[in-house]
């Protein structure tokens, strides 16, 4: 009696375990809209637009038969005013729920990043199963729909090619979190790296190969050619990168140019704070190796391995200061975060600082010290083109 | 929790010993003895009773089961001593035993005067013989050596070490268990079982090594034991065993002579059950499933690999199905993007839920198993034909299953067989599909609530009062040195880490 009294007890303790949790959030691989990739942009008559690129696990080469018959990607996109209503009527137009848990790219339209990101970005990145560690991009002279829409030849998923383009060290990334934690700081400008679209013959393809600079919530500029690379070094993603760097004049033979590649890079920035405006100095220190030597030069001969040396400090040094002059003087944004270190290295100071940070920036006298030390010199003694 | 105490539910069933056969004593008229026998053995045609005149016709009355005698044994080791023994039957009250004395063989033979004795012991395979005029009668021993040959264990096969198992023969298997332990520490008490059956049972154990508490609590439990017959040590394991209703179990049933004798030395005690095979070790902790005797033989360093092999495989077998069912229902941000593309892309065609999936290829997988059990061994064949060709790859081009589910349940079907032990490999394919549910309902925080229930579960399991997962829970660190690890033999201190055993088993 007693056993089936407790036996009973148990079972209708399971039975709203059942029905209170678990299955009903249950959704299968085929139930779910896999979102690769989304952007957001704004359009003409000033409404926004979310676009979402979904993939097509049939239209996926090697997974059915029907591979290849079937485009791997689809783009749903529409327009309204609140962006988290548009995911609402997105869902109308698809068969299966959307899930954002495999997003790998966001991008800002540049209309839309001029504008102002914040408000309606939050609602965007909010979304629950949204992950932070994707990444998160502008789009350059394109609207983010049509960088989503663009085909790239090398992956099957075009957001794919983003995300790995973004993984490895050749362009700037940015993820969500990190982006998000510059918008919240004072000391600190967010940056994004920025993806335009490119013709490779008939095929249209994207290339990231800038940096979107904003100055609170705003798009204020971009970034390219060695002030895109002076910015990567001082964001510390700089190893791997190759300075070329004239040490002699052009040749008959000959270029001139060395060009090295760069191993490890360190950055540090002092800050000083007396009367007036607080004084910064960037000292940027890296170890590289030579990987081109277009010159009449032998690097294994000490005296012309500094002279190589004390080139590329040079070079460094104008590329850093040239960054650091347009961030004050163009964009007036501290998108290299030095209010930051002063908040760290002058907690009191920053107490009155912060205020108008902004406005202080671009006043502040920003001296830049570069050091370059060659580890290696390559295979060779000498070019290979010149007698021995 | 412990074994509820009390009397077992056999114990109120009226049962009948051998004891229709009325408590006398054996007459010294032969034609009384005689009847009694019969009356015994009614309708029992395998009966012999034969008249005999001893020397100095004396007559007398030989009484033994047929077949259950070796012929050649009665005939040149018993009958023709009888026949040219010169005794006089000078002193009437001493004449049985100077016949014993002089006889002497190898018959054993035993003076007794208890009629049902005589009887238990013609069913065992004794020859009675009756003399006129004594109230005693003579037994000879003269068992058949009908068995079959000594074989490789066939469930429990390894490459390195002694290739012999044990038989149906209780007395090949206790010569078989001191061919390894040659000492007179290794005890064999002998008792009998089963009402009706009167099964020999053995318990084995080294004296002094095994804990004395343990003993006792196996003899009480025998003694609590009231079935009509053993067939099988199945019957045993499962009416002493501590915790009956729980699938692991608390008493290692195993068929080979290394394996227990090692166990003993280890100050395990065995129960050799006649017309079995399988000898019962007990206690074993829940870390037996993952030692094979053959840790021992090998180095230790792939025995140690080995060991983490079965341990990783046994979470597979009981996890992975779960785990996969929970992650690509509930948690797809958890797969790599390509593979839960691929999944996606499997899944597409397919009418079911993971979950419904899962439970049929697992419910495929076990029957198929079972079905390889059971075939006669020529058609046997036939089956893993059907399994892969039919179940495997029909199911998936037609779209019935997807390829990703047969993936998983393969594995799961291999790594079940990693474990060297068939009754731990039992209690985690059955908890798998416990698991599949939990994991199909609530997703990976059902997988992990099972996980924590069977913990539970486990950490309240004994056997013989020595904690099921000990040395882990309760800790102790030497006994760690055989469980994630063998260690090298010279730093294997297995008696002293006994005496730990044995000091947990004083505090419980």
């Amino acid at each position: 009696m007693k056993r089936s009294q407790s036996f009973i007890r148990w079972f209708f303790l399971l039975i709203p375990c059942l029905a209170l949790s678990g299955c009903w959030d249950r959704r299968e691989l085929d139930e779910i809209a896999i979102v690769m990739g989304s952007g957001v942009d704004l359009t003409d008559d000033g409404q926004i637009e979310l676009s979402l690129q979904i993939a097509l696990p049939m239209g996926i080469q090697g997974n059915m038969q029907m591979a290849g018959k079937k485009k791997p990607v689809m783009l749903v996109s529409s327009k309204g005013t609140v962006s988290q209503d548009q995911i609402g009527q997105i869902q109308q137009q698809l068969s299966r729920r959307i899930f954002f848990g495999h997003r790998a790219v966001f991008i800002i339209g540049e209309n839309f990043a001029r504008h102002g990101v914040d408000q309606t970005l939050d609602t965007m990145l909010r979304f629950p199963d949204s992950r932070y560690n994707c990444f998160i991009l502008t789009s350059k002279g394109a609207t983010a729909k049509e960088v989503l829409s663009s085909p790239y030849p090398l992956e099957v998923i075009p957001s794919i090619g983003m995300k790995n383009m973004q993984v490895g060290k050749y362009t700037f990334a940015e993820r969500i979190d990190k982006f998000l934690d510059s918008f919240a700081a004072k000391g600190f400008m967010p940056a994004t790296g920025a993806i335009r679209l490119i013709k490779n013959g008939q095929e249209s393809s994207f290339v990231i190969d800038g940096e979107a600079v904003y100055r609170e919530n705003k798009l204020v500029g971009y970034l390219s050619g060695t002030h895109s690379k002076a910015f990567k070094l001082m964001r510390d993603q700089g190893s791997g990168m190759k300075i070329p760097v004239r040490i002699e004049p052009a040749g008959k033979l000959s270029t001139g140019m060395i060009t090295a590649d760069l191993l490890t890079t360190r950055r540090e920035v002092r800050t000083f704070v007396s009367q007036g405006p607080p004084k910064i100095e960037v000292e940027f220190r890296a170890k590289g190796r030579i990987i081109a030597n277009d010159t009449t030069l032998d690097l294994s001969k000490p005296a012309n391995l500094s002279r190589a040396e004390q080139m590329l400090s040079n070079e460094l040094q104008k590329m850093i200061s040239g960054l650091i002059e347009q961030t004050q003087k163009e964009f007036q944004s501290d998108v290299l975060g030095f209010g930051d270190i002063l908040h760290i290295q002058h907690p009191y100071a920053w107490k009155k600082l912060q205020t108008e940070w902004l406005d202080t920036y671009p006043e502040v006298p920003v001296k830049v010290l570069a050091s370059v030390i060659l580890e290696r010199i390559g295979r060779t003694q000498k070019p290979g083109h010149l007698p021995k | 929790m412990r074994r509820k105490t009390g009397t077992s539910r056999f114990a109120d069933k009226p049962f009948e010993d051998l004891g229709h056969i009325a408590e006398r004593n054996v007459s010294d008229k032969l034609e009384d003895n005689e009847r009694h026998i019969r009356t015994v053995f009614d309708k029992c045609a395998d009966l012999v009773v034969r008249r005999l005149d001893l020397p100095g016709s004396v007559p007398c009355l030989a009484v033994y089961l047929n077949m259950l005698i070796d012929d050649t044994v009665w005939e040149e080791g018993v009958l023709k001593p009888l026949l040219n023994l010169d005794a006089e039957p000078q002193n009437a009250d001493r004449f049985l035993e100077d016949m014993v004395i002089k006889l002497g063989s190898s018959m054993k033979p035993q003076i007794a005067d208890n009629m049902p004795d005589i009887v238990r012991n013609i069913v065992h395979g004794s020859v009675a013989l009756f003399i006129e005029g004594q109230k005693r009668a003579l037994r000879f021993i003269a068992n058949t050596k009908l068995h079959r040959q000594l074989d490789e264990p066939v469930t429990e096969a390894i490459i390195r070490g002694p290739r012999i198992g044990f038989i149906e023969n209780i007395d090949v298997n206790m010569s078989l268990l001191r061919q390894y332990i040659r000492s007179p520490l290794l005890k064999m008490e002998r008792m009998s079982a089963g009402s009706v059956s009167q099964t020999e049972v053995t318990i084995a154990y080294l004296e002094t090594y095994a804990p004395q508490s343990v003993i006792d609590e196996i003899y009480k439990r025998l003694e609590r034991l009231h079935l009509e017959s053993i067939i099988s040590s199945g019957y045993v394991e499962e009416l002493i065993s501590d915790h009956p209703n729980s699938p692991f179990p608390t008493i290692q049933a195993t068929e080979r002579p290394d394996t227990v004798a090692a166990s003993l030395i280890e100050g395990k005690a065995a129960l050799l059950v006649s017309g079995t095979p399988m000898v019962l070790v007990m206690p074993i902790t829940f870390w037996f499933g993952f030692q094979s005797v053959e840790d021992y033989f090998m180095s230790f360093i792939f025995a140690t690999m080995l060991r983490w092999l079965r341990f990783t495989f046994a979470f597979m077998a009981m996890a992975l199905p779960a785990l996969f069912v929970a992650i690509t229902t509930f948690h797809q941000e958890m797969i790599p993007t390509s593979l839960a593309l691929s999944l996606a892309a499997a899944r597409e065609v397919v009418p079911f839920p993971a979950m419904i999936e899962t439970l049929i290829m697992e419910t495929t997988f076990e029957a198929l198993r079972e079905a390889g059990v059971r075939l006669p061994r020529p058609v046997g064949q036939t089956i893993s034909i059907v399994g892969a060709l039919v179940i495997g790859q029909a199911a998936v081009q037609a779209g019935i299953i997807s390829a990703p589910i047969i993936i998983v349940v393969s594995m799961t079907g291999i790594a079940s067989f990693l474990l060297p032990h068939y009754g731990m490999s039992q209690a985690i394919s059955l908890l798998r599909f416990g698991m599949v549910f939990l994991g199909g309902m609530f997703g990976l925080y059902g997988v992990v609530a099972g996980m924590i229930a069977l913990l539970i579960h486990l950490s309240n399991l004994q056997s013989f009062g020595v904690p099921y997962l000990w040395p882990i829970a309760p800790f102790n660190r030497l006994g760690l040195m055989d469980v994630f690890i063998r260690v090298p033999w010279q730093y294997m201190k297995k008696r002293k880490w006994h005496k730990e055993q044995q000091l947990e088993l004083d505090k419980s």
